[in-house]
C-alpha cells in the first residue's frame, strides 16, 4: 500500500512537469501570430523573423513577401525563408527540445518520415508518429551527466592520486637511477682495480719468467714465497699435506701423485710447513731435484712454475673481473633502460608513468588483447601464439590534448604489405582497463583504454534546458 | 622420353610465364588462350574455304512456320538437319543439329521467356541450286544456297547477312571412341593379321598389295578414317594439373558470319575491353566462359564472369544482332577487310573507287550443345533491343531504394560498425540507401546464418535500419559448406541437390568455407528448394530490408581448372560443359525467386549477381566484378557497363573506388563522380584495403562526394523512368551515343561518355589531374544544357570543356524535359512524397518532351497502380497528360518549381488544372542565360495541368 502510495505520487508529479512543458510549448506557439512562422527557427534568429510586410534573406540576397516565409518553397540561397520545411538544399531547423538539449537538423529530416527532434516538431506533417521524448531523454541525459560528472570527480580524484604517486614513482625512478649510476661507479671503480691488478700480474709474471730464466737466487727466493703463495690454496699462510698433495708431483720417467707419507716426507716430516720453514726445504728441493716438480710440468721447472702462477692467480682474477664486468654491464643496460623509460613522455605531472610496466587484456571474441602502454600491444587467438600489433610509437592526440591518444606501430606484418599497427583513445574512468578493441581496416586495430589520468580538469558541460 | 619432354615443354613455357609476370597483373596461366582449349584449337586450325556441306534440298520441308532441311558434310557423310524460323518482330531463327546424334545434343533451356512466336514463311522460288524464302517485311529474302551450303540474308539487292559464306560451319558429330582399350585390341589384332596377310600375299602375289592400294574405295575409306583422326585433346585433356575426362569426345560446333557494310560491332560481354569490338586475327579470340578472374587485365579479350552471346552490328544505316543460344564455353572470333587499314587508306579507297565494300566476318566457336542462332535483323538500334527482349525479357524493374546509392565493403565487421558507418551518412549528411554485407558476416562462410558474436541480433541491426528507412544486402553464394552440422548442406545431400562429380559422388571443390558442395541450380526442383529457403521463417534473421548478393557463381572453384568446376561434372543427364555459362544465371534466378516468394508475391526483389548469361537482365543486377583502384579500370567502367546495356542488361556498375588496392583521394572523388552516373552506384573494398567510408578523406573530399551523390538522388525520378522504360522496352538505360545517333559516324566508338536514357549526356572525368576533357555532343541541328550552370552548346561539335576537381560534366538535350526531387534526404525511401523540379530545356524549335513515372516504389502492384504521364511542351504551352488512363495510383508529390531553359521572358505565365481553376504564376527570369523559373505551381504531379506563357 505504502509502496504504491509513493509511485503514484511520483508518476502525478511527472504528469504535472509534462503538461507544464506542453501548456509553455502552446503558449510560446500563440506568442507570435502564426505558428506555421515560427517553426525552425531558435531564440536568437527569432528578431529575423518579426512579422513584417516583407523578409529579406538572411544573407541579404534578396527580399521576399512575408508570406513566402516557410511556405514550402525555396526562395533564399541560404535557405534562411524556410526554416520550418524541407524546401531549401542548405536550410536547417530547430528543434527546441524543451527539456532536453535543442539543435539543429538539417532541412531534409523535416518531414521525411522520422522523428529526429525529441519533441517531434520536424515531422508535423508526416505518417510518422513521433512521442514527444524530450523529458526522458533529458532525464537520462542529466543522470548521464551526472555520472560522468561523478566518475569525472572521482576520476580526478584517482587521477590526483596517481599523480602524487606518479610524482613519487617518478623520484623513485630517479633515484633508483641515481642509485644505479652510483653502483655503475663503484663497479667501475672495482673493474679499474682488477685491470690494475691484472697489470699487476702480468708484470709479477715477467718478471718471474726473467728470474727463472737468469737463475738468480735473489729473485729465485722471492720467488720462493710466490711459489708458496700458489701452493698455499687456502691461503692461511701455511702449506698442509694435502695442499702439497695437489700441486705437486713426483716425476720418474712419468709424473705421479704424491702419497700422503711422501707429502709429509716434503714437508719436512711435519703435517704444516709456513714460508720462512719452505723457503729453506722445499723450496731448494722444488728447484734443484729433478724427482719433484709442481705438477703439470713437464719442461724447464722455472716455466712452468711461472705458467701456473698465472693459471691460479690469473684464473681467479679473470672470474673475478668477469663478474664485474658482467654486473657493469647490466647495471648500465639497466641505467639506458631505465633512461629511455624516463625519457617518454608521461604527461606534464608523470601521471601515465604508473601504466608504464603494466598491461591489460580484453577478449573480443577468439582474441585475446594485450595493452601494455608505452611497451606494445599484442593479440593472441585462442590456439596460436602471440601476433605484435605494434610497438609504443608515440602520443597522437588532438593538438588541444594530445594525451588522448597514443600509437603503437611495426607490429607483425600484414599479407598486403604493411605492418599492424595500433590506436588506443584514453578516456576518462573510473579505473584502468581496456575497454573495447576494433579492427575496421585489415592490420589497423583501434583500442578504447580507460583510466582515470585521462579526466580532464575542465569537461565543458553540454547545456541542458534548464528553462521549465 | 621425347614425347615427355614435348608434352612438357608447354608447361615449362607456361611456368617461367607464370613466374616472371609481375605481382599485380592476372595469373594469366591460370587461364586457357585457344589453343590451350582443344576444341578452340581444332576449329581455328580450320580456314575459310569451300564448305563441306551440301544443303540436301530434296529433304525440305516447309511447314507455315518452319523449314527443315538435311545438311550432309561430303567428307564423313554425317548428315545434320537445319531449321530455319521466321519469328514474330523481324527475327531469323537458324538451328542446325545432327540429325541423328548418338545421344541428345543440350539445348539451353529457359533462356528465352517463351516459345518465340513465329510468323508465315513463304517459298518464293527454288531450283537445284537452292531455295529463295520471303521473311515477309520489307521485301526481305532468305536465300538457301544448296551447294556449298550458305545462308544469304538479303533486302532488296543487299546482302544483309551471311551464313557460312567462308566455309567455317563444323560440327562435331558425337562418335564412339576409337582408343579405346576394347577398340584398340580388335584393331590391332586386325592390323597384326592384315600384316601377316599381306606377307603371305605379297609373296604369293607381289602385285595384290599394289592393287589393293588403288582400289578407290577403299582410298576413299582412309580419307574418311583421315577426317575422324584422333587428335590430342578430343576425348581427354589436360590443363595444368586438371584433367577433363571429355566421355562423351569431340563435340564442338561452329558457324560463321559475314556482315557486309559493316565495320562496327559491339557486345558479347563480359570483357574488360572498349565498347567497338576489336578484330582479333592476330590473338585470341573473344572469349565467353564465366570465370572468376583474379585482378583481371584490361582491353584484352579474356574471358570474365559473365557471358552474353549476343553481337550487335552496326552502320548508318542499319543495325542487325546475333544470338548464339550457346552456354558452352565459346570462342568468338572477328575480322575485318577494314581493319588494318589506315584513315589515309580507307579515304584512298574512297577517292579509287575501291570496290571492295567493308565487311566484318564473324565466327563462333562453341564447345558442345547445337547452333541455335537469332538474327535480329533490326532496322534501328530500338528495334534490335525489342528483338532481343522478345526472345529473352527486359530488366527486372528494381524497388526504386535499388536505384540509390549503396554502401559495401569486404566487410563491416560487426553490427557496431554497420550502426557506425549508419551513423556516419547521417552525420556528414550523404543519402544512402543499403549497406552491405560481405561473407564474414556468416557463421563460418555459412550462408543463410550470421556470425553468433559479431551479428548476434540481426533482426535488431535490420530493424535499426528500417527506422531510418534504409535497408540491408547479405551476401549468399552458391558453394555450400561441407558440415553435417549445417542444415542448408544436409538437406541438399539428402535431397541429392548436390552437382555431382563425374564418377557419380557429390562434386566437393574448395572455395570460401574450405571444402563446399555446388547445388544443381540447373534443376527445377533444386531452385523451389533453395528459393523457399529466403522465407522469413527459413532465413532466420532475415527481415523485409534484407535483400541478397549472389557472388562467385560462374561458379568459382579455388581447386578446380581455371578456378572453376570441372567440365566432366555432371547435371543430372548433362555435363557442366553443356550448361557452364548459365549456372550464374540460374543461381540469380533461384535467388529472386525467393525473394518474390517470402512477400507472398507483393514485393519486388533485389539480387545482385557477379555471373550472369543471356536473359539475367530479368532477375536483377550485375557489377563488373573485383576491379582495382585505378584509372584505367575507372575508365573501362564505361564500356564495360555499355556493352551489358546492349544486350539487356541495364542494371550494371562497377565497384565505386575499385575493389582491390586503394584509391587516391583524385581517384575516388572522380569514381564517386562517375558512378553516380551509372546504373548500379556502389562502393565497395578488398578487406586489405584501408577504409575508405566518404568522410574518411577530410572535408573537401566528403564535401565533393556528398556532391555528387546528391546529384544522383536528386535525378532519381528521371533514372527509376529509365528503369521503367529498359523494363517495358528492353532498351538499355546507360546507351553508346550511336544508339540514339545511329547515322553519326563520329559516335560509333565513343566510349568515354555515354547517354543515360535519351536526354543525359555524361562524360566523366577519368583522367588523373585533368584540367579539362573534350566531350562530342551529337546532333546536328541540337542544343545542349550544361546541367550545372545552365549555358547552351550546340550539337554536331566537340567541345572543350575546362574542369576541376568538382566538375561532373553533364548536358540535358534541348528538346527534353527531366524530372527531379531537389530535397535530397536520407534515403531514397524518405523522398517518397516529395515534390518534383520538371527541368524544361527547349530545342531550337521552342519544343520539349518528357515523362513522369510514379508508383509505390517497392511492390508488383505497379503492373496496374502507376502515375504515368507525357509531359510537352510545344507554342508556349506545358501540358501534362495521362499516358495510362487505365491505372490507378495517387501520389502527394507535387509540382514545385519548373525551370525551362533557352526560354523568352514572358509577360504572364497562367497555370490551369484539371478543375478548371486558373492562376497566375510567379516567375523569375535570368536573361543572361535564358532561364525562366515558374515559382511554386503546386498541382499535384499526377493530374492534368496546363501552363501558358504569354
Amino acid at each position: 500500500m505504502f509502496e504504491t502510495g509513493v509511485s503514484g505520487f511520483l508518476s502525478s508529479d511527472m504528469r504535472l512537469h509534462i503538461s507544464l512543458t506542453f501548456i509553455i510549448t502552446i503558449t510560446a506557439s500563440c506568442g507570435t501570430a502564426d505558428s506555421r512562422k515560427i517553426r525552425g527557427i531558435s531564440p536568437s534568429y527569432k528578431r529575423f523573423y518579426r512579422e513584417r510586410k516583407s523578409f529579406l534573406c538572411i544573407d541579404g540576397s534578396k527580399m521576399i513577401p512575408f508570406e513566402q516565409v516557410n511556405d514550402d518553397y525555396c526562395d533564399c540561397e541560404d535557405g534562411s525563408d524556410e526554416p520550418g520545411t524541407s524546401a531549401c538544399p542548405r536550410g536547417r531547423f530547430y528543434c527546441t527540445n524543451l527539456s532536453f538539449r535543442p539543435h539543429y537538423i538539417p532541412s531534409s529530416r523535416v518531414n521525411d518520415g522520422i522523428c529526429d527532434c525529441c519533441d517531434a516538431s520536424d515531422e508535423y506533417n508526416s505518417h510518422a508518429r513521433c512521442q514527444n521524448t524530450c523529458w526522458n531523454l533529458g532525464q537520462r541525459e542529466r543522470a548521464y551527466v551526472e555520472g560522468q560528472m561523478r566518475t569525472l570527480d572521482e576520476g580526478l580524484q584517482l587521477k590526483q592520486q596517481l599523480i602524487e604517486e606518479g610524482v613519487l614513482l617518478w623520484r623513485e625512478k630517479q633515484a633508483q637511477l641515481r642509485e644505479l649510476q652510483q653502483v655503475a661507479e663503484d663497479l667501475q671503480i672495482k673493474l679499474e682495480e682488477h685491470r690494475r691488478k691484472k697489470h699487476e700480474a702480468e708484470r709479477l709474471r715477467e718478471q718471474t719468467l726473467k728470474a727463472l730464466g737468469a737463475g738468480d737466487s735473489s729473485v729465485r727466493r722471492e720467488n720462493g714465497s710466490s711459489t708458496f703463495n700458489f701452493l698455499d690454496s687456502n691461503k692461511d699462510g701455511s702449506l698442509t699435506v694435502e695442499e702439497v698433495q695437489a700441486k705437486v708431483a713426483l716425476v720418474h720417467d712419468e709424473e705421479r701423485l704424491l702419497s700422503e707419507d711422501e707429502a709429509v716426507a716434503l714437508l719436512g716430516g711435519g703435517r704444516l710447513m709456513d714460508l720462512t720453514l719452505f723457503q729453506h726445504t722445499l723450496w731448494d728441493v722444488l728447484t734443484k731435484a729433478d724427482s719433484v716438480k709442481i705438477r703439470g710440468s713437464l719442461d724447464a721447472a722455472g716455466r712452468v712454475v711461472a705458467e701456473d702462477l698465472e693459471a691460479s692467480d690469473g684464473e681467479w682474477e679473470a672470474t673475478n673481473q668477469k663478474k664485474v664486468e658482467e654486473a657493469y654491464d647490466t647495471v648500465n643496460m639497466e641505467i639506458s633502460d631505465l633512461r629511455k623509460k624516463l625519457t617518454i613522455d608521461y604527461g606534464p605531472d608523470w601521471e601515465f608513468l604508473f601504466l608504464n610496466s603494466q598491461c591489460y587484456k580484453l577478449k573480443v571474441y577468439e582474441y585475446t588483447y594485450t595493452l601494455c602502454p608505452f611497451n606494445q600491444v599484442t593479440q593472441r587467438s585462442t590456439a596460436g601464439a602471440d601476433v605484435s600489433l605494434g610497438r609504443w610509437g608515440m602520443w597522437a592526440g588532438t593538438p588541444h590534448n594530445q594525451y588522448s591518444q597514443m600509437v603503437y606501430e611495426s607490429g607483425e606484418p600484414c599479407w598486403q604489405g604493411g605492418s599492424r599497427s595500433t590506436t588506443v583513445t584514453l578516456t576518462c574512468g573510473t579505473e584502468t582497463a581496456l575497454r573495447s578493441v576494433r579492427e575496421p581496416s585489415k592490420c589497423q586495430y583501434i583500442m578504447d583504454f580507460q583510466t582515470p589520468v585521462a579526466c580532464q580538469p575542465v569537461l565543458k558541460q553540454r547545456g541542458i534546458h534548464s528553462e521549465l | 622420353m621425347a614425347t615427355f619432354t614435348e608434352r612438357m615443354a608447354p608447361v615449362l613455357v607456361l611456368w617461367l610465364a607464370v613466374s616472371l609476370s609481375g605481382t599485380w597483373a592476372v595469373d594469366k596461366g591460370n587461364f586457357k588462350t585457344c589453343d590451350q582449349s582443344s576444341f578452340c584449337k581444332r576449329q581455328r586450325a580450320l580456314k575459310p574455304g569451300e564448305s563441306p556441306y551440301r544443303a540436301l534440298l530434296e529433304t525440305m520441308e516447309l511447314t507455315n512456320t518452319r523449314l527443315t532441311l538435311q545438311l550432309i558434310n561430303d567428307n564423313n557423310k554425317v548428315r545434320l538437319l537445319l531449321e530455319l524460323y521466321r519469328l514474330q518482330g523481324n527475327i531469323t531463327r537458324v538451328k542446325i543439329n545432327e540429325l541423328k546424334p548418338l545421344k541428345l545434343r543440350y539445348e539451353v533451356p529457359d533462356v528465352l521467356i517463351r516459345d518465340p512466336p513465329t510468323e508465315p514463311l513463304s517459298l518464293l522460288s527454288q531450283d537445284e541450286n537452292g531455295v529463295v524464302l520471303s521473311l515477309g517485311a520489307e521485301s526481305q529474302r532468305v536465300i538457301v544456297s544448296a551447294r556449298p551450303f550458305r545462308l544469304d540474308i538479303m533486302e532488296g539487292r543487299e546482302v544483309l547477312m551471311s551464313l557460312n559464306s567462308r566455309g567455317l560451319l563444323a560440327f562435331e558429330h558425337l562418335r564412339m571412341r576409337k582408343d579405346t582399350f576394347s577398340y584398340k585390341v580388335t584393331s590391332t589384332v586386325a592390323s597384326v593379321w592384315d600384316n601377316i596377310k599381306r606377307v603371305f600375299s605379297s609373296q604369293a602375289d607381289p602385285e595384290a598389295e599394289k592393287k589393293e592400294e588403288t582400289d578407290p574405295a577403299k582410298q576413299a575409306e582412309t580419307a574418311k578414317e583421315e577426317e575422324e583422326k584422333v587428335e590430342d585433346g578430343m576425348w581427354e585433356e589436360t590443363f595444368k594439373s586438371h584433367s577433363d575426362s571429355k566421355p562423351n569426345g569431340p563435340s564442338a560446333v561452329s558457324l560463321d558470319f559475314s556482315l557486309p557494310g559493316v565495320e562496327h560491332v559491339y557486345g558479347i560481354p563480359e570483357h574488360a575491353d572498349t565498347l567497338r569490338l576489336k578484330t582479333t586475327e592476330n590473338g585470341d579470340p573473344y572469349r565467353l566462359y564465366n570465370l572468376d578472374v583474379f585482378q583481371y587485365e584490361l582491353y584484352n579479350p579474356m574471358a570474365l564472369y559473365g557471358a552474353v552471346p549476343v553481337m550487335l552490328a552496326h552502320n548508318a544505316q542499319r543495325t542487325t544482332g546475333i544470338f548464339w543460344l550457346n552456354a558452352a564455353e565459346t570462342w568468338v572470333d572477328i575480322s575485318s577487310n577494314t581493319a588494318g587499314k589506315t584513315v589515309f587508306g580507307k579515304m584512298l579507297d574512297y577517292v579509287q573507287g575501291s570496290s571492295e565494300t567493308p565487311q566484318t566476318d564473324v565466327r563462333w566457336i562453341s564447345e558442345s550443345g547445337i547452333i541455335d542462332v537469332f538474327i535480329m535483323l533490326g532496322p534501328t538500334p530500338k528495334d534490335v533491343f525489342a528483338q532481343y527482349a522478345s526472345l529473352t525479357g527486359t530488366q527486372a524493374f528494381p524497388p526504386l531504394a535499388a536505384v540509390g546509392y549503396h554502401q559495401c565493403r569486404w566487410n563491416y565487421n560487426d553490427q557496431e560498425d554497420v550502426t557506425s558507418v549508419d551513423a556516419g551518412f547521417d552525420e556528414h549528411d550523404i543519402p544512402y540507401d543499403y549497406i552491405w554485407l560481405d561473407i564474414e558476416h556468416t557463421d563460418g562462410k555459412r550462408y543463410f546464418t550470421w556470425d553468433p558474436h559479431k551479428f548476434a541480433s540481426p533482426k535488431e541491426m535490420l530493424q535499426g535500419l528500417m527506422d531510418k528507412k534504409r535497408k540491408m544486402v547479405a551476401i549468399v553464394d552458391p558453394h555450400i559448406k561441407v558440415d553435417t552440422n549445417y542444415k542448408i548442406h544436409n538437406e541438399i545431400r539428402s535431397r541429392s541437390f548436390y552437382i555431382k562429380n563425374k564418377d557419380g559422388g557429390d562434386y566437393e571443390g574448395w572455395c570460401w568455407p574450405g571444402s563446399a558442395g555446388y547445388p544443381d541450380f540447373t534443376r527445377a526442383d533444386m531452385r523451389d528448394w533453395w528459393a523457399s529457403m529466403f522465407a522469413y521463417d527459413q532465413y532466420e534473421g532475415s527481415m523485409e530490408n534484407l535483400y541478397t548478393w549472389n557472388d562467385m557463381n560462374e561458379p568459382s572453384v579455388f581447386n578446380g581448372p581455371e578456378v572453376t568446376m570441372h567440365k566432366d561434372a555432371l547435371h543430372g543427364a548433362w555435363e557442366h560443359r553443356d550448361v557452364h555459362n548459365l549456372y550464374g544465371f540460374y543461381v540469380q534466378m533461384a535467388t529472386a525467386e525467393g525473394l518474390i516468394q517470402r512477400s507472398g508475391g507483393v514485393e519486388r526483389p533485389f539480387v545482385l549477381t557477379r555471373a550472369f548469361f543471356a536473359g539475367s537482365q530479368r532477375y536483377g543486377a550485375v557489377w563488373t566484378g573485383d576491379n582495382a583502384a585505378e584509372w584505367d579500370h575507372l575508365k573501362v567502367s564505361i564500356p564495360m557497363c555499355l556493352s551489358l546495356g546492349l544486350v539487356g542488361i541495364s542494371f550494371c556498375g562497377a565497384d565505386v573506388g575499385g575493389f582491390f588496392k586503394s584509391p587516391s583521394t583524385e581517384l575516388l572523388v572522380r569514381w564517386y563522380q562517375t558512378g553516380a552516373y551509372q546504373p548500379f552506384f556502389r562502393a565497395h573494398a578488398h578487406l586489405d584495403t584501408p577504409r575508405r567510408e566518404p568522410w574518411l578523406f577530410g572535408p573537401e573530399n566528403t564535401a565533393l562526394i556528398r556532391e555528387a551523390v546528391r546529384q544522383r538522388y536528386t535525378l532519381l525520378p528521371y533514372w527509376y523512368q529509365q528503369f521503367y522504360h529498359a523494363h517495358r522496352t528492353g532498351q538499355p538505360i546507360m546507351r553508346p551515343l550511336w544508339v540514339e545517333y545511329p547515322e553519326d559516324p563520329a559516335t560509333f566508338a565513343l566510349d568515354d561518355e555515354f547517354l543515360i536514357g535519351r536526354d543525359l549526356l555524361v562524360h566523366p572525368v577519368t583522367e588523373e589531374g585533368a584540367r579539362g576533357v573534350t566531350a562530342y555532343l551529337p546532333g546536328k541541328d541540337e542544343v545542349w544544357f550544361d546541367v550545372h550552370t545552365f549555358q547552351k552548346h550546340n550539337g554536331a561539335q566537340n567541345l572543350y570543356i575546362p574542369v576541376t576537381i568538382s566538375s561532373i560534366p553533364v548536358f540535358q538535350r534541348g528538346g527534353s524535359i527531366i524530372p527531379r526531387k531537389i530535397r535530397v534526404r536520407r534515403s531514397s525511401s524518405c523522398m517518397m512524397h516529395d515534390p518534383y523540379t520538371l527541368y524544361v530545356a527547349l530545342n531550337p524549335q521552342r519544343t520539349a518532351e518528357g515523362e513522369l513515372y510514379i508508383d509505390d516504389g517497392h511492390t508488383f502492384n505497379y503492373e496496374k497502380e502507376f502515375i504515368h504521364r507525357r509531359l510537352s511542351f510545344a507554342n508556349n504551352l506545358l501540358s501534362s497528360v495521362n499516358l495510362a488512363p487505365d491505372a490507378q495510383f495517387s501520389t502527394r508529390s507535387w509540382i514545385e518549381r519548373i525551370v525551362i531553359l533557352g526560354a523568352s521572358k514572358p509577360s504572364k505565365v497562367i497555370l490551369k488544372t484539371d478543375d478548371g481553376q486558373e492562376s497566375q504564376l510567379e516567375f523569375d527570369f535570368d536573361s543572361s542565360m535564358s532561364v525562366l523559373t515558374l515559382r511554386k505551381p503546386g498541382m499535384n504531379a499526377g493530374v492534368d495541368w496546363n501552363v501558358m506563357l504569354q
